[in-house]
């Protein structure tokens, strides 16, 4: 009976043991897991930045039109209309092929459009030039409605504008080629090229509601002009020549159309030029398959001048068309070949390289998403396409090299991932963002290394065991101060006292450790004999008005200083002898509450490794006549080592991941630059910054997963190593 | 020289006539706390160049009277003491005197083996270079001298930037030994060194011992009465923090004087 009653409870404890044991794992492996998962999302979430660029076919048919000259597509994707040398515009529905709607020019005997060209990038609204001499100006509108829960786009076509080039007197001179714009304030551009090689402009100024005509042949030397385009914004013409060479024509002045300067290109004919959104690139096509990209960078003089900024992949044949997107700074070149590239512009990468039909393409759209493209090849076939290309603006280079952006001098690394207009680029180099992170490491370590680890020996060899007992507890109680409430005080409350006596700062630095010393030596002044009768923790009471001493005399002499060497004001003279730019909220105050929020951490763990050193080692040191100093340096600090480098990655880890100190405590100004008295914008703080300007699924929102997961990645290898290396150097002492 | 010998101890020790006393206790009294002396009222003379033993039961102040000697006891916190420990005829707790010098020529063996995590050299070197030595030539030469002098020449020679914590228990207790020696003390205190050891190395340590009674002084605590009768010249029981009896080793185990003393050597309890 009794035996009976102790294998139950054998077993009874067994089945505790066993769910025990697996509540345990269970719990182990679920953090693992949760971690997994994490990190698993944050990268999936990110991946679709790598993600190349796609175009597919997914309708085709034949047009019943000839000779397409023009061909748009509404921004659902539902409909499209062609326009052919007749004038004649058909409507298709694009999910059955049909014509729903027929409009037209209507034109003159045997006069035929030659010619052609959109005026903007978000409205249908175009030129076209015929064989009279005619520029006539139409719109499309192709507008939604809602029946009874349906979307149906209606199609609209108006003519806005003719206009004869030459009286019925002269002889008709055709439109070869035309360029036209129509910009915000409704003043409209058209440049045209007729049959005497001329090239001709006319601007419509809506303020003054007058027609301004140029010819600007004869500036434009001994070639033959062979392409030209109008910005959007119709602030610049530029021609190019059978020569290679550009000229630049400045038209914001309506009323005086200046050549503002001309150069070479290429030593081939130019044969397609277009502005990119937001008017400052050009891009360069010429009749090799050259292809390249120009903006206006600010030269010595101070003046801007067309750069070249990137070669792009070059086509086999002559360039014929450039298509530009209306979203991006991706366009599509089209070579005599029927081959297609689509580039973008930052990265100069040809995303993709396609043949969509055997012949040569005559006519080719953006759908105003950009995320659709009809094409036409010369034996009338339609090709209706979709264009998956979401983040064209993110390659490894763009985020983690130089980028070289519109407007700057040279490449750079630049993060300003939101703009004020549609033309915006956005820029996203994660590099000053892992500089920032790393400069606000940099200097809260500065600060708290030292401290803390001083501290710790402090406290845990030489403090009286009272003493010792209050300070710890007291420092431990830091690390539970939120971090919001550090940020706070250091943004809102140091950093105007910082600026405020910063030179009393600067000689406090200096004093403070000079008093110490000179306290020191006053206390060996003390005979050995009185000290000895002193009760232990006196000498620290001793130091303490000797600091207190230094700052006030930090305080009485910042004044004089500032005045005597600085000539009254610290930060101005930084700025005018040093060219240094004092920002309130910079890296000093960022050390100095960052290191609050990590001597917590140092100190606590360095402590436990320091007094974990065995009484043994320190008991034989001293037994062998070392001074406790000795003993420190040769034996505690050495057997203590892996805690301490422990301790101090763990504070690595947490500065690196903290966000609210670095996000209230500095500018969060994305610049690199080292100076203490500069702010800095670091990863943590970014995501928390940006989050209400990224749409889900946007480019900006996979950048900001990115961020996350490079910053997890980091303190995880921090944490990784700091527990490797600290486990390592443990393992050296376990023996004790 | 004056052989003052009152409380406890009252038995004369006629043969501590022929010898040169380097340590002498006068009246001390330790407390570890205020309430409790650990040490009362030691009185007692330990002769140059011999091995002088402490035996007593656990608990009763042998280790405490030794740890006064280079002021190891200093270390704990909240003990005091009365009396005088004399070295060389100096008070060592006189105001003047330098714990570091103290305890350089007042060397140190421990109970349990404790080589720092460094290489066998320079646990050995280590006094030396804290005391000030960092000749090069003049390391070496400590070094040699002083493993040989601890009996571990022979077997790490060949090895001696390796861990001293690759070295086995007695190695490492001898290690011990040598870097006592490399500071070269004038006395030499060893706190139970062969108790954690195995009887071969117990034996190695003892045949140490018995090598550095011609240079040293050499004050053992140990538990093991054969070991205190085996190396040691005298002998001091001590119980409940006093000197019971202090003799020549021969003396008080065959013919002890106190009755205290008989029934603790001959095994009656402790």
């Amino acid at each position: 009976m009794k035996e009976k009653s102790i294998s139950n409870f054998r077993k009874k404890a067994k089945r505790t043991d066993k769910i025990a044991k697996g509540i345990i794992s269970l719990g182990g492996f679920g953090v693992i897991l949760s971690i997994s998962a994490i990190l698993l999302f944050l990268f999936y979430e990110s991946f679709p930045l790598s993600f190349s660029a796609s175009i597919t076919e997914y309708l085709g048919w034949n047009a019943s039109t000839k000779k397409v000259l023009l061909a748009g597509i509404d921004r659902y994707n539902e409909i499209e209309y062609l326009l052919d040398e007749n004038g004649k515009v058909e409507f298709y529905r694009i999910k059955d092929q049909k014509i729903f709607q027929t409009d037209s020019i209507i034109l003159a005997e045997n006069e035929k459009i030659i010619s052609a060209d959109k005026g903007s990038l978000n409205d249908e609204i175009f030129a076209v030039g015929t064989n009279t001499g005619r520029i006539i100006t139409a719109q499309i509108k192709m507008t939604p409605f809602y029946s009874r829960d349906e979307r149906v786009i209606k199609a609209s076509f108006a003519v806005k504008a003719i206009y004869s080039t030459t009286d019925s007197s002269t002889l008709p001179e055709p439109i070869y080629k035309i360029q036209y714009s129509k910009n915000e304030e409704a003043s409209e551009y058209w440049a045209w090229l007729n049959n005497r090689n001329e090239l001709r402009l006319r601007i419509y100024d809506a303020d003054e509601e007058k027609f301004y005509n140029y010819n600007i042949t004869d500036q434009l030397g001994n070639s033959k002009t062979s392409n030209f385009t109008i910005s959007t914004q119709g602030d610049h013409l530029i021609a190019g020549t059978e020569g290679g060479e550009l000229f630049w024509f400045d038209l914001s002045d309506i009323e005086d159309v200046q050549l503002k300067s001309n150069w070479r290109s290429s030593k081939n004919t130019i044969t397609s030029l277009a502005f990119l959104i937001g008017d400052n690139s050009l891009v360069v096509g010429d009749a090799k398959g050259f292809l390249q990209l120009w903006f206006p960078v600010r030269s010595s003089n101070n003046e801007f001048r067309f750069k070249k900024i990137h070669d792009f992949r070059k086509h086999k044949n002559e360039i014929t068309d450039i298509i530009v997107s209306p979203r991006n700074r991706t366009f599509l070149s089209i070579d005599s070949a029927g081959e297609l590239h689509l580039n973008y512009s930052t990265t100069s990468n040809t995303e993709i390289e396609f043949k969509p039909f055997e012949y040569a393409i005559k006519t080719a759209a953006f759908s105003p998403k950009s995320d659709a493209l009809i094409l036409l090849d010369s034996k009338n076939r339609v090709g209706q396409f979709i264009v998956d290309n979401e983040h064209p603006e993110v390659s490894f280079e763009t985020l983690f090299g130089k980028a070289w952006y519109e407007g700057y001098e040279t490449p750079e690394f630049v993060w300003q991932s939101t703009g004020g207009s549609d033309e915006f680029e956005p820029k996203f180099s994660l590099i000053p963002l892992i500089f920032g992170t790393l400069k606000g490491t940099l200097y809260a370590m500065l600060f708290s290394i030292p401290l803390a680890i001083l501290a710790a020996i402090y406290v845990s060899q030489f403090a009286p065991k009272k003493f010792a007992r209050i300070i710890k507890p007291t420092i431990e109680i830091m690390a539970a101060l939120p971090s919001v409430v550090i940020g706070f005080l250091a943004g809102l409350y140091f950093s105007p006292l910082f600026e405020k006596h910063l030179v009393t700062i600067f000689i406090a630095f200096i004093a403070l450790p000079l008093f110490f010393l000179l306290s020191v030596f006053c206390w060996r002044l003390i005979p050995e004999a009185k000290r000895r009768r002193l009760p232990s923790g006196a000498d620290m009471l001793f130091v303490i008005p000797f600091l207190i001493f230094s700052f006030l005399v930090a305080v009485l002499l910042a004044n004089t200083v500032e005045l005597f060497f600085f000539s009254g004001n610290i930060s101005q003279w930084l700025y005018d002898t040093l060219n240094i730019h004092y920002d309130q909220r910079n890296s000093f105050v960022v050390g100095f509450a960052l290191g609050f929020a990590v001597i917590p951490i140092i100190f606590t763990i360095s402590e436990d490794a320091l007094s974990n050193v065995p009484y043994s080692l320190t008991s034989a040191s001293l037994a062998l006549g070392a001074s406790p100093w000795q003993t420190v340096k040769k034996i505690i600090l050495p057997a203590a080592a892996g805690g301490i480098f422990s301790a101090v990655m763990l504070g690595l880890g947490r500065a690196i991941g903290e966000t609210m100190i670095v996000l209230m405590a500095t500018g969060n100004t994305p610049i690199m630059n080292l100076s203490p008295f500069n702010g800095f914008r670091a990863m943590s703080a970014n995501i928390a910054v940006e989050i209400p300007e990224a749409p889900v699924d946007g480019t900006l929102y996979r950048v900001l997963f990115l961020t996350a997961f490079l910053l997890f990645v980091f303190t995880f290898l921090i944490n990784g190593v700091a527990a490797l290396i600290g486990d390592r150097l443990r393992k050296k002492y376990a023996r004790f | 020289m004056a052989v003052n010998l009152s409380g406890a101890v009252t038995n004369k020790i006629n043969h501590l006539q022929n010898e040169k006393i380097v340590i002498e206790t006068k009246n001390l009294n330790f407390y570890y706390t205020p309430e409790k002396a650990a040490l009362k009222n030691i009185n007692i003379q330990i002769p140059e160049k011999k091995v002088t033993a402490f035996i007593g039961p656990s608990g009763c102040g042998k280790s405490t009277l030794l740890r006064t000697f280079n002021r190891m006891n200093d270390l704990i916190l909240g003990t005091s003491l009365n009396g005088e420990v004399l070295i060389d005829g100096n008070n060592i707790f006189h105001p003047e005197v330098h714990l570091e010098d103290l305890r350089k020529k007042v060397g140190m063996v421990f109970q349990k083996s404790n080589p720092f995590p460094m290489s066998i050299k320079e646990n050995v070197i280590f006094g030396p270079q804290v005391n000030g030595e960092s000749k090069q030539s003049v390391l070496d030469g400590i070094l040699e001298s002083a493993l040989v002098q601890a009996d571990l020449w022979r077997e790490v020679k060949d090895r001696l930037n390796e861990s001293a914590l690759d070295l086995s228990g007695g190695q490492q207790q001898r290690l011990c030994i040598a870097r006592a020696l490399a500071n070269k003390p004038d006395i030499i205190l060893m706190d139970e060194p062969a108790s954690a050891l195995d009887p071969i190395s117990t034996g190695k340590i003892e045949e140490t011992i018995e090598e550095l009674r011609n240079n040293y002084t050499v004050v053992i605590v140990t538990h093991n009465m054969q070991q205190a009768a085996r190396v040691s010249d005298y002998t001091a029981f001590m119980m409940m923090g006093e000197l019971i009896e202090f003799n020549d080793t021969n003396t008080l185990f065959t013919t002890p004087n106190k009755p205290l003393t008989e029934e603790y050597i001959t095994g009656r309890f402790g």
